[in-house]
């Protein structure tokens, strides 16, 4: 304006000079203060709430927003410092109610006050950056009533004691304790944090921590778990009920900690009831429970797989090393996999088929069948067992499944070179035990065998079965060869009695027999050579011996008016065959003219003469074992009730101890040329390598098949330096260097 | 006998010293001392045929054949010891034993000649155990700790016949780096199974004196 004089004459707009009353601010003021006053009392019906919003605009317009934001916050705080003691005077029971009530008018009052200010809160708050009314009128109660000494304490109080009431079994007024935490979370999530939540949680773990204490003493496993569960869903559902949402995971959390977690061991190790007895016991449901309470905190369920997994070994090994249960092999491979399927069924029905636990029931069984040495034998016994039944007519598809099964305890199984062993001699007695033998049930294994090992591994098994097929096929050659030439020759002084079958196997792909010929008798030795003619006529170059060891005949008999058809094996038709020369021989006499080995002729001389219903022969004397100096006689007085008499068993049985010593060394054996060609094979490509890398190599390398000991390894290494494939090197220990 | 060989002009009168000395002990049949020659040569150097200063010696002709040292081999050996007279070779003896015994790598090429020494057959590749035992109480010094108890091991164990150059020389390093007590073995070191079975006999000896 004073500018106007220097420029000269200026047209000044016209100015109505308004007369401010200075005590405009504090009567107008005055007004609202009443006014705020009223609405407080309820007693707000007679505003008129135009005027009071003009009022307060004037105000802000006026600059006196700091005289109505302040005497807003005096007159406020000065009213809930009154409401805060009538709130504190509330008796017992009252006080929440009270709190309650006062709360909820005090919202209505501040929605209103809110109202009247509303031009406040959009300039004059806004501006000085202070709290808008609602903001404000929760402060203040947070401050003045909430946090009052007298109030917080014992609201926190009551609400812990109503919450432990209920949680004891008392019902309790759950709006109320709804309204009250609803109010905690409005005045801030911190304030429900700091004055309720935090204390909440602490008391949980308090009451749990007891109540566990108090489970564990007296319920079993099986009803704790359970009493667990329920507890949890009661605290999701009090969560629901009357507390913020956002408590839920925390409250879950400490109850899963205090009943679960910090009790896992106790409950799993519970004498009659934990784990392992509810295994024993399966009892699917409690297991169950188990698994998804446990699976609810970290460590737990790895605490279940341990035990699991101990347990099963335990077990395992117990079943192995009882002689009971090992004394037939074919029950104890089905107790093995009556153990799996158990096993399998838990984890099936009570662990969600959790991969985890199939894998520690599988490490727990590769574990303790392979303590057993015999494991590869037995195993190799129940499949013959198997596929005998097949034959004898059971439901193909049962054995299949069956063999299935098996194949899994196979797969645990490290020596699967014994394991072949063993196989291969079954299954040659199989083949040559005449009988037909199931074949599709044999290749369907095979099959199986050859799936899981490879072709290297059933290749000279199935050059058994087509030695088997192309023997069926010359034998029909030869018997028709044969026919032709006795029909041509009608006079046929060839009494031809003998029906020879003979099966040709090739030297290598069968289990090593050394067992030597013995004497046959002259009308039998003609057939061989006859035979024999043929064979190399049509196979030159080919080089044939007798396994005299392995073949068996049917033979017709007398004894005195009755007659019968003996089955037995060809020691023993060759044995038989010297009494239609003589009533009687002596042990010795049988051994010079037969020339079978000791051992053999022994034990054919037992299922002659000492198998009652089968004693063809008699021995002197009666006793159960054959000595040097027995003699036996020819039994006239013999008498069986059947026409056909088998005598002598083929059957495929449990190996003795000489005998599973020579298999075992064979074995060992048969490893060395393995083991060194793996370790030749890794050094061809390492040129050099540390000690403990090649055993490491050539264990992963030879895995399929068994599983090398380090010092057989360290054996075959020191057998190559000595043969200069390898050297030491001169300046590290540890290495070895390949000599090209 | 005419021969002579002229081969080094070097130092003839070295060479001719050394020539006569070999005539001296030379078998009648052949051109080489042969087994009676080297005993008269031990009994004029004073020392036992089977001691280790004799084995010493024929590490220095590098004798091919036990009980035999051919006429180059004779001057090789002279020749190393810078000694021409019976004197002058009885003083190197000792002096040579010394050598060996302060130089590693001079015993470790000793000792290694004391097993090939051993083998008389052509492809001969092992000694056994009594053979190894005799080579080892004269190839190594006294001194050595692990003397004594490997030999006794040797002696007791029945899984081994015989010993490969391998397990002679592998002793020789384990008798350098390993402690008397044996507790310094490092197992994850490849040494040979045998040496492995001699530190599991030892420490069980420890056990069963404890």
């Amino acid at each position: 304006m004073s500018s106007g004089k220097k420029k000269g004459f200026k047209i000044e707009p016209f100015k109505h000079p308004v007369k401010m009353d200075p005590s405009y601010g504090e009567k107008t003021w005055k007004v609202l203060e009443d006014a705020i006053h009223e609405i407080n009392n309820h007693n707000a019906s007679g505003l008129s709430f135009e005027e009071l919003y003009r009022n307060a605009y004037n105000m802000v317009i006026n600059k006196f927003g700091d005289r109505l934001y302040n005497g807003l916050v005096e007159t406020e705080t000065a009213h809930l410092r009154q409401i805060a003691a009538k709130v504190e005077a509330a008796q017992g029971e009252g006080f929440l109610k009270e709190l309650k009530l006062r709360w909820e008018h005090h919202n209505k009052s501040m929605q209103m006050v809110r109202d009247i200010l509303m031009y406040m809160d959009r300039i004059y708050v806004k501006h000085q950056n202070k709290a808008p009314v609602t903001q404000l009128g929760l402060d203040l109660w947070r401050d003045c009533v909430v946090r009052r000494r007298g109030i917080r304490d014992r609201m926190l109080g009551m609400l812990l004691d109503l919450i432990h009431r209920e949680r004891t079994g008392d019902i309790v007024d759950r709006a109320l304790l709804r309204a009250i935490t609803t109010m905690l979370m409005d005045l801030g999530p911190s304030v429900y944090s700091e004055d309720f939540e935090q204390h909440f949680l602490l008391k949980t773990a308090e009451f749990y921590q007891v109540e566990a204490q108090e489970y564990l003493g007296s319920s079993t496993c099986s009803d704790y778990l359970r009493k667990a569960e329920r507890r949890l869903a009661e605290e999701t559902e009090r969560t629901i009920n009357y507390l913020d949402p956002s408590s839920e995971p925390k409250v879950t959390r400490v109850v899963e900690d205090e009943l679960v977690k910090k009790q896992m061991r106790a409950l799993v190790e519970m004498e009659e009831s934990g784990l392992v007895p509810m295994l024993q016991q399966d009892k699917y449901e409690d297991l169950g429970r188990m698994y998804t309470l446990f699976r609810r905190v970290e460590g737990a369920l790895d605490l279940m797989r341990s035990v699991l997994g101990d347990h099963v070994k335990e077990t395992g090994r117990r079943l192995i090393n009882d002689p009971e249960r090992t004394k037939d092999p074919v029950d104890f491979v089905h107790k093995l996999l009556e153990e799996k399927d158990k096993y399998d069924r838990i984890i099936g029905a009570a662990f969600n088929s959790d991969k985890s636990f199939h894998n520690v029931l599988n490490t727990a069984f590769e574990h303790f069948l392979n303590l057993s040495p015999r494991a590869p034998e037995y195993i190799s016994l129940f499949m013959d067992d198997q596929l005998r039944k097949a034959l004898k007519g059971s439901n193909e598809d049962d054995v299949d499944a069956t063999l299935d099964r098996v194949m899994m305890l196979f797969r645990y199984l490290q020596e699967k070179d014994v394991f072949e062993k063993y196989y291969k001699q079954h299954l040659a007695k199989r083949l040559l035990s005449g009988r037909a033998v199931s074949d599709e049930a044999e290749r369907s294994l095979l099959v199986k065998l050859k799936t899981e090992c490879g072709y290297q591994f059933t290749s000279k098994l199935e050059s058994m079965f087509t030695d088997i097929k192309t023997s069926r096929d010359t034998m029909q050659d030869y018997k028709s060869i044969r026919r032709a030439a006795a029909t041509s020759a009608a006079s046929s002084a060839d009494d031809t009695d003998i029906d020879l079958f003979v099966q040709v196997l090739t030297t290598g792909s069968w289990p090593t027999q050394t067992a030597a010929k013995c004497n046959l008798p002259r009308e039998l030795e003609r057939c061989c050579e006859e035979f024999k003619a043929f064979y190399l006529a049509s196979h030159s170059g080919r080089k044939l011996s007798w396994q005299t060891n392995m073949g068996h005949a049917d033979m017709k008999a007398s004894f005195g008016e009755k007659r019968h058809e003996l089955n037995v094996s060809t020691y023993q038709m060759v044995i038989l065959l010297l009494f239609n020369e003589a009533d009687s021989l002596s042990y010795r006499d049988i051994l010079s003219a037969t020339g079978i080995p000791p051992a053999d002729l022994k034990r054919s001389l037992q299922s002659l003469a000492c198998v009652k219903g089968k004693n063809v022969l008699r021995k002197e004397p009666m006793s159960k074992d054959i000595g040097e100096s027995d003699v036996f006689i020819y039994n006239a007085g013999f008498h069986s009730k059947f026409y056909k008499v088998k005598i002598g068993t083929v059957s495929a049985q449990k190996e003795t101890e000489p005998e599973k010593q020579e298999t075992r060394q064979k074995v060992e054996e048969d490893r060395k040329p393995q083991i060194e060609a793996a370790v030749v094979r890794i050094m061809k490509a390492r040129r050099v390598l540390d000690h403990n890398s090649i055993v490491a190599e050539v264990t992963r390398q030879l895995s399929a098949r068994f599983l090398p000991n380090p010092t057989v390894i360290k054996k075959r290494i020191e057998s190559l330096i000595e043969r200069e494939f390898l050297e030491r090197d001169p300046n590290d220990r540890k290495l070895y260097r390949y000599l090209a | 006998m005419g021969r002579r060989q002229t081969a080094t002009k070097a130092a003839p009168k070295e060479q001719d010293k050394s020539e006569a000395l070999f005539n001296l002990y030379k078998d009648a049949n052949e051109d080489s001392i042969g087994p009676e020659g080297v005993e008269h040569l031990c009994s004029d150097l004073k020392v036992d045929p089977s001691s280790r200063q004799v084995l010493l010696l024929a590490w220095k002709m590098e004798a091919q054949r036990m009980g035999f040292f051919s006429r180059e081999e004779f001057s090789r050996g002279l020749r190393a010891l810078n000694a021409t007279t019976v004197d002058k070779l009885r003083k190197a003896l000792p002096k040579l034993e010394e050598e060996v015994d302060s130089n590693p790598a001079a015993f470790s090429s000793f000792f290694t000649f004391a097993f090939k020494f051993c083998l008389t057959e052509p492809r001969q590749k092992i000694i056994d155990i009594e053979t190894a035992v005799l080579m080892l109480s004269i190839a190594m010094p006294p001194s050595e700790p692990h003397l004594d108890p490997f030999i006794s091991f040797l002696q007791s164990q029945k899984e081994y016949k015989a010993i490969n150059l391998d397990q002679w020389t592998s002793f020789q390093r384990f008798a350098e780096e390993v402690k008397p007590d044996c507790s310094n073995f490092d197992e994850s070191q490849a040494w040979p199974l045998l040496l492995d079975n001699y530190v599991e006999h030892v420490k069980k000896q420890q056990q069963e004196n404890l």
